[in-house]
């Protein structure tokens, strides 16, 4: 067990290194830079500020020297190095902004979670009556429906008909009430697809469970109901769970990106879409270096709790 | 002379229905059994044809502005679904639209099956430093959200369908390797495999028409299942104005950044192009559910998919 989290965790950096020279050949690859941008924006193109620009910002420079220069500022000073069109400080957008989108998928992985189980146990344990046929059909719905047209409506109509505004304008831990309904509005949404592909697995994995011979056993030594589910039933049905909250993850970071635009959140993802518009590359490389750590990260914790929770898994 | 069908009757044995008789009753059989699959077939088969056929069923160029019609007209009997801030037609562009949103469905799938099949056949069956690069590179490319990939594809390449295509494929891949390759690798301990082997079968003629046809099932479920979640990914990103060029119809385009000021003013703008997107992704997972709980029941659930 030891000796697997230490192969992880070293293969963890080796599979950094290898998304960052893609990420870094997909960027020098775009057509026109920040230079283009900047001084192109009037309509009229000034080649001398092109050039000034160009030459502050190393674009010059041969591409090896930049990207083992960026590469080299991550790994040892863990600088992100400076935005191309702000000029501002990576580090420290990264810093204002992360929290933002973290508390985002934190969230919507919470109620992600308790959407999806909830609903994927009682359509288990009444499978096949009409409740059972009325949650999977909203289960599909969420995982249907795209999360980008639920927040548009809930954004206009309540507007529209009762002048309610679901979205106030984005406020920090000022006013903490506001500040919670702008996240949790977002990631509630995010959370309707998951929690419709939870609720799927959830169901099959306990009928499955509902089906063996352990379950028959506590059922015939006489059990109540309520305690074959909650002892015998629950846990195990539990464990396929692990297999793909990995790639939940991923999915919320992704729903989020899109949320932070709908909702006008400042969080990474919001910064990622005006830094493709902007053609600041340092940005998108950083936030991919980022997001991709932290998916990384995450996945390994899952796999350590999976072992702990299911006893048979030995790596 | 007797035919084989009165030498099966005298035989007391019952006369084999034609080919095309047991695919009719596989189909009522799925009717029957499978109604929200059916429903979910029959819409994409209409969305399919209304798409197909936009410029037969009432529409104008969906591109161009209605010299009669005024801007944000209410649905009424000329704009059955009204008119945009530009007087264009919105029945003619949520028609229209449905084309680069199924087809990028279609054929995002299309490449992700067959590059995933070869690929978890080479990984699953040679096995070895094969294996390993293969699993690296999946590795790669899910650690990086999708919706990343795909704006990092459209900024570096262009905005057409096909390198949406091409990108959305990129993202899927991946995880139908993944879950390819473990059948693979139950199918390669399977005594029909060490049987061709004996007999001289090449590695490549195993791996194709042994292993390759027992997976059929599977690659057609993953398939019908990955459709929808392909069509979301290309619609999530051309909203955010990343996606398909400006300007083109297509349904997640109308929903995006252009029309967004004049939903208040217009709920048709925001109604039926989303309810178009909603409507063919429901089908599509409604259908591809069926099709899973006939061809293979264990796969339900199985979180891939």
């Amino acid at each position: 067990m030891q000796a697997y989290i230490i192969r992880r965790l070293l293969l963890v950096p080796f599979t950094l290194v290898l998304i960052s020279i893609i990420v870094f050949i997909f960027m020098r690859a775009v057509p026109g830079d920040a230079a283009d941008v900047r001084c192109g924006a009037a309509g009229n193109f000034d080649q001398q500020c092109f050039d000034v620009v160009r030459e502050e910002l190393g674009l010059n420079e041969n591409k090896f020297n930049q990207y083992f220069k960026w590469l080299g500022d991550i790994v040892l000073r863990g600088d992100f190095g400076y935005s191309l069109s702000q000029r501002a400080h990576i580090n420290e957008e990264i810093g204002k902004r992360i929290w933002n989108t973290a508390q985002i998928g934190l969230l919507s992985i919470a109620f992600t979670l308790l959407i999806g189980i909830p609903v994927g146990m009682v359509s288990a344990v009444r499978s096949g009556k009409p409740s059972d046929y009325i949650l999977r059909f909203l289960a599909v719905m969420g995982l249907s429906v795209p999360s980008f047209w639920i927040a548009t409506l809930v954004v206009i109509f309540p507007a529209v008909w009762w002048g309610v505004r679901v979205a106030p304008d984005w406020v920090g831990w000022e006013e903490p009430l506001t500040h919670l309904q702008i996240l949790a509005i977002p990631a509630f949404i995010i959370a309707l697809a998951g929690g419709g592909t939870i609720a799927r697995i959830v169901r099959s994995s306990m009928l499955e469970v509902l089906r063996s011979d352990q379950v028959r056993t506590a059922r015939a030594k006489g059990l109540r109901e309520s305690a074959v589910v909650s002892r015998h039933v629950f846990r195990p049905s539990m464990i396929a769970l692990f297999t793909i909250i990995g790639l939940q993850f991923s999915l919320v970071l992704g729903g989020s990106v899109i949320m932070e635009s709908i909702f006008n959140i400042p969080g990474m993802g919001l910064w990622v879409i005006s830094a493709v518009g902007e053609r600041d590359f340092m940005i998108i490389q950083a936030v991919v270096v980022v997001f991709a750590t932290w998916f990384l990260l995450i996945t390994l914790l899952v796999d350590i709790a999976y072992a702990w929770v299911d006893p048979r898994i030995r790596y | 002379m007797t035919t084989a069908d009165e030498i099966a009757g005298s035989l007391g044995l019952e006369a084999q229905p034609s080919f095309a008789r047991r695919r009719l009753n596989a189909l009522g059989r799925f009717v029957v059994t499978q109604p929200l699959g059916t429903i979910g077939a029959i819409i994409i088969i209409v969305m399919i044809l209304g798409s197909v056929f936009a410029g037969q069923l009432n529409t104008v160029d969906p591109k161009t502005s209605i010299r009669e019609a005024g801007p944000l007209d209410a649905p009424n009997g000329d704009n059955y679904f009204g008119t945009d801030r530009s007087r264009r037609d919105v029945w003619s562009r949520v028609l229209y639209g449905g084309r680069p949103t199924l087809l990028i469905g279609f054929g995002a799938v299309a490449i992700t099956m067959g590059a995933a099949i070869v690929l978890a056949l080479a990984a699953g069956f040679l096995g070895g430093i094969v294996d390993v690069i293969i699993s690296r590179l999946i590795e790669i490319i899910i650690a990086v959200p999708a919706i990343l990939w795909l704006l990092m594809f459209t900024t570096a390449i262009d905005r057409s369908v096909q390198t949406l295509m091409f990108s959305v494929a990129f993202t899927f891949t991946p995880i139908a390797i993944r879950l390819f390759r473990g059948n693979v690798i139950q199918e390669r301990s399977i005594a029909y495999v060490e049987a061709a082997r004996v007999i001289g079968a090449s590695g490549g003629r195993i791996m194709f028409r042994h292993i390759l046809p027992n997976l059929a099932p599977l690659v057609i479920v993953a398939a019908s299942i990955t459709i929808p979640a392909a069509m979301l990914a290309e619609a999530g990103l051309t909203f955010l104005g990343l996606g398909l060029e400006p300007g083109t119809p297509s349904w997640a385009q109308d929903l995006g950044p252009s029309n967004r000021p004049y939903f208040r003013l217009a709920w048709w703008l925001v109604i039926f192009p989303g309810a178009a997107l909603a409507l063919a992704v429901l089908a599509f997972n409604f259908f591809g559910d069926s099709v899973r709980d006939v061809l293979d029941p264990r796969l339900r659930g199985s979180g891939l998919i």
